[in-house]
């Protein structure tokens, strides 16, 4: 730092048949353009272009006077203005302003404040907001309901237990495709296909969702056997899906109609029933 | 903002000041030059040859005529700072770590490092007698005593009646100029002190500690004042002379910074509320921790110089100048 210019540059002044730089001034803008020509690390002409704002400020005498300083040590073959080798003006940087005030407070809002709004309780009997048995029509409405439901619940558990009626030809079947091919795989593969017909999968949720919020969220519909949250096997994190077995269908429809479309952490949640995983197979 | 950066160093930048009218910032750094610049558009108008060590300190008196650098090469030097020759040449016993010009200009003030078996001292010097300057007696010596650390830092208090200390354990004291005595001194910080800086009207001054504090002081009576709290060691602090602001520079120390990254280490400027000591704003910008901050004397702009050897002369946006706090 001798001499204020890198070699590379004092190379290129030894150098013959570059343009002579050229200055420009326009007086109404008040703007410099300073043109220059070098050779670059390959040997290629380049013109430098720089331009500088000049603007005129009222200074004290002193400021004025030291300003025409000729310039001393390693700054002394420097022309006048600024040195690039020096003088870098740098990126655009930003003052980031900070509040560390009580902000992260009213953040922790708790996720169930935001379902109170919501109707997430809705009774059987009435489809009041409130819980079945806490229903006021309870005594005269309720075993009217019953009668009706009745009615309707059966048709709805028959499907799964019926089965295709069996086809008798004298052609080879295989044991998969046979009749009760299904049935007879053992008691554990049964209570399963029982559990899916209560099971729901919910979608959209987002990564930070832990088992216990989803336990918080369904709870209200009824009792839940098991929740199951994908999780990334390496980061432990959500993988935005899970399912909720709930140990009667109604809750789970409940649930379906109750949740789906919710917002919850910034997301809809998506709720559905889910499809059994036998039939994908 | 656009930060002019001032690439004049090879090495870690150990001081940076503005002269009084702002126009001019002194930048002393670990290598032997020290340089002036121009604060408006950062052209350097020169270089100081002359030193052989690392540069720990540099001052300059309050009409700009002359610039006094203190070194690791055993030297404190006056310099002339419109053509930037050496006028004088102090000989110590060891590295002169802190520096400074008399509000008049007329004393010059320095305290040397207790190293090879030679004690801490301050020394002072009335550069209007000849005598004094070419002998190299100083018109007054105080030895600091083995029971006090050595002085990091030190200024001039207001009106040429004590000097300043900071010391590395973190005790602040006040030496009468005239004797020599220690006037008081008290024990708030608990580690080294980095730097010390007044307010522009020098009623009360900062100081920046290794123990992650900045303080505030009443100059006269060392009343403690106010703190400013952060998680890392302070380099240096100072107060804005416009707004109620205080601007802080540090990161962890130098050695421990190839360890960390960037982002771990904190190297940005912090911008705390002078009264209610609380965190509002922060610029980022170095690659190393920040050693030395200086706000110009008009609070329009501040300028930090770092580990990197970078020095940065920032000038606020509208929105810093019109920031206020709410209460």
């Amino acid at each position: 730092m001798t001499s204020g210019k890198s070699w590379a540059e004092q190379v290129d002044l030894v150098d013959e048949g570059l343009p002579p730089p050229s200055e420009e001034f326009d007086e109404k803008k008040g703007v410099k353009t300073v043109t220059e020509y070098k050779h670059n690390d390959d040997g290629k002409l380049v013109k430098v272009v720089r331009t500088f704002k000049i603007e005129t400020m009222r200074l004290s005498k002193s400021i004025a006077r030291r300003k025409m300083w000729k310039k001393f040590g390693a700054a002394a073959p420097d022309p006048p203005g600024p040195n690039p080798s020096n003088t870098i003006v740098s990126e655009e940087v930003f003052m980031q302003f900070v509040q560390n005030k009580e902000q992260p407070a009213v953040e922790e809002e708790d996720p169930l404040a935001k379902l109170k709004n919501q109707k997430i309780v809705q009774c059987r009997i009435c489809k009041g907001d409130h819980w079945t048995t806490k229903c006021p029509y309870k005594d005269t409405l309720q075993p009217l309901q019953e009668k009706l439901e009745e009615g309707t619940k059966k048709p709805e558990i028959a499907p799964p237990s019926t089965t295709p009626a069996p086809k008798t030809t004298g052609k080879y079947i295989p044991p998969v495709m046979r009749e009760g091919a299904n049935k007879g795989r053992g008691e554990s593969m049964s209570t399963q296909r029982k559990d899916e017909a209560a099971t729901i999968r919910v979608t959209n949720l987002s990564e930070d969702t832990r088992e216990s919020d989803l336990q918080e969220l369904f709870r209200p519909f009824g009792p839940i056997s098991r929740i199951y949250l994908a999780k990334d096997k390496t980061t432990g994190q959500s993988k935005g899906f899970a399912f909720i077995n709930f140990h009667r269908r109604e809750d789970a429809a409940r649930a379906i109609s109750g949740v789906s479309g919710f917002g919850y952490d910034h997301l809809i949640l998506n709720v559905e029933w889910a499809k059994p995983s036998t039939q994908q197979q | 903002m656009k930060p002019i950066m001032l690439h004049g160093h090879e090495r870690s930048i150990t001081q940076i000041k503005y002269n009084r009218e702002g126009d001019l910032i002194f930048s002393s750094a670990k290598d032997p030059q020290p340089n002036v610049w121009y604060s408006l558009n950062g052209e350097r108008l020169g270089s100081f040859v002359g030193h052989n060590g690392a540069v720990w300190c540099i001052d300059c008196t309050w009409d700009s005529t002359k610039v006094l650098t203190g070194a690791a090469d055993n030297t404190c030097k006056i310099w002339d700072c419109e053509t930037g020759s050496q006028l004088n040449s102090l000989e110590t016993r060891t590295a002169v770590r802190t520096n400074g010009f008399s509000y008049s200009g007329n004393l010059v003030m320095y305290s040397t490092d207790k190293t090879m078996g030679f004690p801490c001292e301050i020394h002072m010097f009335d550069i209007r007698d000849g005598s004094q300057i070419e002998s190299g007696n100083p018109y007054l010596t105080i030895p600091i005593d083995t029971s006090m650390s050595k002085i990091t830092s030190a200024i001039w208090g207001p009106g040429e009646d004590f000097i300043l200390t900071g010391h590395e354990n973190g005790e602040i004291n006040q030496f009468d100029i005239k004797t020599g005595t220690r006037i008081k001194g008290c024990k708030d910080h608990t580690k080294q002190i980095n730097d010390i800086q007044p307010y522009k009207d020098n009623s009360m001054f900062i100081t920046a500690s290794k123990d992650n504090t900045a303080r505030l002081f009443d100059m006269e009576t060392l009343e403690p004042l106010k703190m400013y709290k952060t998680e890392r060691p302070i380099n240096s602090a100072a107060i804005s002379p416009l707004h109620d602001h205080v601007v802080m520079g540090g990161g962890q120390e130098a050695m421990q910074v190839t360890t960390t990254s960037t982002r771990v280490g904190k190297f940005d400027a912090r911008f705390f509320h002078l009264v209610f000591e609380e965190e509002f704003g922060r610029v980022k910008g170095h690659f190393g921790p920040i050693n030395s901050v200086a706000f110009h004397p008009d609070g329009k702009s501040y300028s930090s110089g770092g580990e990197d050897g970078y020095v940065r002369v920032h000038y606020f946006d509208p929105n810093y100048l019109d920031f206020s706090c709410e209460y």
